[in-house]
């Protein structure tokens, strides 16, 4: 069997390198392991892997220093693992470049997901962002951008333009989180300041309009002090 | 620099304690010379209410300013102007007339006296308040020695089952079969992941510690918190079945999320696995104009009367059934109770007909 794609995981804990590692071949990966930042930013340069999976805790340097060095000459997708309740920092990485984090500890599942995530999106930026699938479906939820149309079971929803631009800006970018600073520039413009309270409201309306239950989300998932996700578009 | 930096606020305040104390002995001599002249010019058949009008500002003079000197200002200026402006002969100055060195003597005791009256009564004030903060200190230091108890009570057991296990797996691991291997990895699976659910808990007390007074609370979406904290649940228990209803208003409260997340998840989890029973767990967000409340039902067992006085202390559970030894509710609650007090809300636990009830409630942002 050819291996999937190449992986890149810099992780000081030996026991939790060694079990992602383990996971991540048994799913066909080809996994290649680094304990430090330094050795990680060798690696990457001479292996160009697909995904650089990155902790933020690392003996030598700060995992935003290596994010920060890695942007400047690749666009590999880079997941950050970081403890849980530290969400300024995990903000800190997304701004600076990370396309996604994973919270330990976490599940093989998630942590497959989040890979198949960054890969498809990575592959479809490869193609140019232009061939963007036309319409984005999630269980009853179809937003269709070029229509601007967003129907739930059938029905019509009436969404007004900031709220469509949000819903389509999240839906593009489905099953990676954004965050808060990424979604007021991209909607308001780079001048606008750092009160994210109309993202927030809007969000809140988006969400009275698509979800059931508000407080029981499908489709627009909160991360906390970071941002947005949207659930992973179906596969057609 | 340095010392002129710190010395600055210092004199600053005090300075501006004498100003005030100026300001108010000034604009009440004044205005007691305006409703003197009011007197003296529409009723002057009744000399006597002016001086009342002097008496009454010297009184307040000395009630509202700290120290003597303000009120012996006012008694001086009182007795002055009375001599002054309203006795014959009038605009001259005359101490001659009969009993004035003893009504200003009169005057003076009563500036006196209010003044030491108004001094004890703000000492007073002060003790009441230290008292009040020591009494604080104790409640919390009893909190936090219980938590420590119910620790180590509660680490322990989990940690007991995963060294146990894994030791038996390493050292028969030729003569055990595939089946016992994957009862005892599951079992270190378990014991893990409740090991985490506790680290998790006590992480979020140290959240509280970590800035000495309290906790640093930002507007949250109430929603956004019980829709992260069910998520986060359904990840480890993917089988709870949890029934949430949030008021349709867009409801923004001061809170810390990572904490308030944690509070929901432990009385979440506590009702799914203590309940005994399989029906839906609710959690319900009521809007209650001066604050917000979260009720956590269950339709299970209910918790004996004798546990339920003293559910929020910390103290390790001893069941009368010992079947549930494992998973006590130890920790958690008190942890819950913790971070409620610190966002100044309450917390209680009831029985209802069909199970338990717990309640909590968070202050809204003060407008």
């Amino acid at each position: 069997m050819i291996p999937k794609s190449s992986i890149l995981l810099i992780e000081d804990e030996e026991n939790i390198r060694s079990f992602i590692a383990t996971t991540l071949k048994n799913q066909n990966y080809k996994i290649t392991t680094a304990a430090s930042g330094t050795e990680g930013l060798h690696l990457c340069a001479s292996l160009c892997p697909d995904v650089v999976l990155l902790d933020l805790g690392l003996p030598d340097m700060d995992g935003i220093e290596v994010i920060k060095k890695l942007r400047t000459w690749t666009s590999t997708p880079i997941i950050v693992i970081s403890a849980r309740s530290h969400e300024q920092e995990k903000a800190k990485a997304l701004d600076y470049g990370a396309d996604d984090y994973i919270t330990k500890p976490f599940g093989t599942v998630e942590l497959l997901a989040r890979i198949r995530t960054s890969l498809r999106h990575s592959s479809q930026m490869n193609a140019g962002s232009l061939q963007q699938v036309p319409v984005y479906r999630h269980k009853e939820l179809v937003v269709d951008y070029e229509k601007h149309l967003v129907t739930l079971s059938g029905e019509m929803i009436h969404l007004t333009q900031i709220e469509f631009k949000l819903l389509s800006l999240l839906a593009q970018n489905s099953g990676k989180v954004l965050t808060y600073s990424f979604i007021m520039e991209k909607i308001w413009g780079p001048y606008v300041d750092n009160n994210n309270q109309i993202l927030r409201v809007n969000m809140a309306n988006i969400r009275r309009k698509i979800e059931k239950n508000p407080a029981a989300p499908e489709h627009v998932f909160t991360e906390i002090g970071i941002g947005y996700r949207m659930a992973e578009a179906d596969q057609s | 620099m340095k010392k002129t930096d710190i010395q600055t606020p210092f004199f600053a305040t005090h300075l501006g304690s004498i100003i005030k104390n100026i300001l108010i002995t000034l604009i009440l001599t004044v205005a007691a010379t305006i409703a003197a002249f009011w007197f003296f010019r529409h009723v002057p058949e009744n000399p006597a209410n002016i001086a009342l009008v002097y008496i009454t500002a010297l009184v307040l003079t000395a009630r509202f300013t700290t120290g003597y000197v303000y009120g012996i200002f006012a008694s001086l200026v009182g007795v002055i102007c009375v001599n002054y402006l309203f006795t014959y002969p009038y605009f001259a100055l005359n101490f001659t007339l009969t009993g004035y060195p003893i009504t200003f003597l009169f005057m003076l005791i009563i500036s006196l006296s209010i003044s030491t009256m108004t001094s004890q009564i703000k000492t007073q004030g002060k003790v009441l308040v230290e008292r009040e903060k020591l009494l604080m200190e104790a409640e919390k230091e009893k909190m936090r020695a219980n938590l420590l108890r119910s620790v180590s009570h509660d680490l322990r057991t989990p940690l007991t089952g995963i060294i146990g296990n894994s030791s038996t797996y390493i050292d028969n691991c030729n003569t055990l079969s595939e089946k016992e291997k994957l009862d005892i990895v599951s079992h270190i699976n378990d014991d893990s992941n409740w090991l985490l659910c506790m680290v998790e808990n006590l992480l979020s007390v140290t959240r509280i510690d970590e800035r000495s007074m309290g906790i640093a609370t930002s507007l949250e979406s109430v929603e956004e918190v019980a829709a992260e904290a069910i998520q986060r649940l359904q990840k480890r228990l993917p089988n709870a079945e949890i029934h949430v209803q949030v008021p349709e208003e867009y409801l923004l409260i001061p809170m810390d999320a990572m904490l308030i997340e944690q509070v929901i998840i432990n009385l979440l989890e506590n009702a799914l696995i203590h309940s005994k029973s399989t029906l839906p767990v609710e959690l319900t967000v009521t809007d209650d104009s001066e604050y917000v409340t979260f009720k956590v039902k269950d339709y299970g067992i209910g918790i004996s009367p004798e546990r339920l006085k003293t559910i929020f202390d910390g103290s390790p559970y001893t069941p009368d059934n010992s079947n549930d030894v494992h998973k006590g509710m130890g920790i958690g609650l008190s942890i819950c109770k913790t971070i409620i007090t610190a966002h100044n809300g309450k917390i209680n636990a009831f029985n209802h007909e069909h199970g338990c009830l717990f309640i909590f409630t968070l202050p809204k942002e003060k407008k």
